[in-house]
């Protein structure tokens, strides 16, 4: 029954070859210190692979099964995956992880209306424009060439219905800034102080200039000179369209003009 | 005979020895470790033909555990916490990125155990962000070791339509698609 001892000894370094096979492989299974630096010199190549989740009503820390398209399979790292950091690990208050539906349902009206805003903004400023641009030309000019000072009905109710239409939509465009959702405890800073710092000089330039506008119309209708308080419609209608260009620039700054610069 | 069982004793020991010694090395250099996040910064970039914005979040928080030669790090930073500047503006990022519904962007790194003695770390990234999971593969962080402590840098590349993010726009133009998150973090083992 005994074995010849050359038999044994072979069948023994056969045993213990299959033995220490696994462990010099594991030994093994990291590249070398130069390869791995000679891969870190490369360039990235991240391969981003979206996955669609449920809308959960809080976050939940994700399930440590899930796989990453180049990570090693669950038999590499079994200990590791369950082991893996949790979200309650970092101390975040549950009020930090959970979702708030109401919060985003405030957040996309206010976006919605201040979208509105933008919009409206943009298109109140051609009108704007072109009731300052026809003012000086309310006063025409007589059948002899002499200038008369009552500005023709024809360039008057042109002026009043562009000055009208930018009234119309300055107060549709400053509605839905002041009727878009307020969100508690954020307090502002940046560009949208300066952009609502200037809505108290074109917001009051705006109710003002059409009044005054009127009373030196009324004035000129009576055959006087415009005069007092009526006389500086126009001056007020320069401030308030330069505080409202202001305004839009202020909530876009700062500009980066790139279109002239090469990348 | 004697000499064959000699020999023979000597090939086994021989075969042996390495494999135990490279076993007891590599056990004693990928020890299980904790790591602890101490401080660092999470910035994303905005880029528009009239805007180019950086915000960013202090907030960030971090865990990392290396266990059986792999590591996993966990990283979470508030939506709400980054900072751009501009109050409207990043109001309308936490609207466009659902950060009421889902508030914290959440980063789970994998990666080898022996990277964390190299220049190089090498991480398989599942960044969930906006109700959406995205992975990134084989992205390269910088590690330099400042005393007891371990600097970590690197750029994640995340684009908007990873986590279906409709671009927010500024005169009827949308931003660019890629919103690089720029990562500077500092860890300490235990």
């Amino acid at each position: 029954m005994y074995l010849q001892p050359e038999k044994f000894v072979l069948r023994a370094a056969i045993f213990l070859f299959l033995c220490l096979m696994p462990n010099r492989m594991h030994a093994q299974s990291a590249a070398t210190p130069a390869e791995r630096q000679t891969a870190a010199q490369q360039p990235t190549s991240a391969q981003p692979q979206s996955d669609s989740q449920p809308a959960p009503s809080s976050q939940q820390a994700p399930s440590p099964e899930s796989p990453l398209p180049n990570a090693p399979s669950p038999a590499q790292a079994p200990a590791s995956a369950s082991q893996a950091p949790s979200l309650s690990d970092l101390g975040f208050t549950p009020q930090q992880t959970q979702g708030d539906p109401k919060l985003q349902a405030e957040l996309n009206k206010r976006t919605e209306m201040l979208k509105i805003h933008q919009r409206l903004g943009l298109i109140t400023l051609a009108p704007m424009a072109a009731t300052l641009i026809t003012g000086p030309m309310a006063k025409a000019k007589g059948k002899n060439g002499e200038p008369i000072t009552e500005p023709s009905n024809a360039n008057l109710d042109f002026h009043a219905a562009l000055g009208g239409t930018t009234a119309a939509l300055y107060f549709s465009t400053a509605s839905f800034a002041i009727f878009a959702p307020k969100l508690p405890n954020t307090p502002k800073h940046g560009a949208i102080r300066f952009h609502e710092a200037l809505a108290f000089v074109h917001g009051p330039g705006m109710i003002l200039t059409p009044i005054l506008g009127a009373m030196a119309y009324s004035q000129e209708q009576n055959g006087q000179k415009v005069h007092g308080a009526a006389s500086l419609h126009g001056p007020v209608a320069v401030a308030t369209v330069c505080a409202y260009g202001a305004s839009i620039v202020a909530v876009s700054w700062p500009i980066h003009l790139k279109f002239w610069e090469k990348k | 005979m004697k000499r064959s069982f000699l020999f023979a004793f000597l090939l086994v020991f021989a075969a042996i020895f390495p494999a135990q010694y490279l076993d007891a090395q590599s056990d004693s250099q990928q020890s299980d470790s904790q790591w602890i996040f101490d401080q660092g910064t999470l910035s994303y970039h905005m880029s528009h033909p009239m805007h180019e914005v950086d915000a960013t979040s202090h907030a960030a928080r971090g865990k990392g555990v290396c266990h059986a030669g792999w590591c996993d790090f966990l990283i979470a930073v508030p939506v709400k916490t980054f900072d751009s500047g501009d109050t409207n503006r990043d109001l309308h990022m936490i609207e466009a990125t659902k950060g009421a519904q889902f508030p914290l962007i959440l980063v789970r790194a994998h990666f080898p155990q022996a990277e964390t003695s190299q220049q190089w770390i090498h991480a398989d990234l599942e960044v969930q962000f906006a109700g959406q999971t995205a992975h990134y593969a084989k992205i390269a962080f910088e590690r330099t070791q400042q005393g007891s402590e371990v600097r970590i840098t690197g750029t994640i590349p995340l684009t908007c339509s990873d986590f279906n993010i409709d671009r927010p726009s500024f005169l009827t133009v949308p931003i660019k698609n890629e919103i690089p998150v720029r990562v500077d973090m500092n860890w300490h083992t235990m």
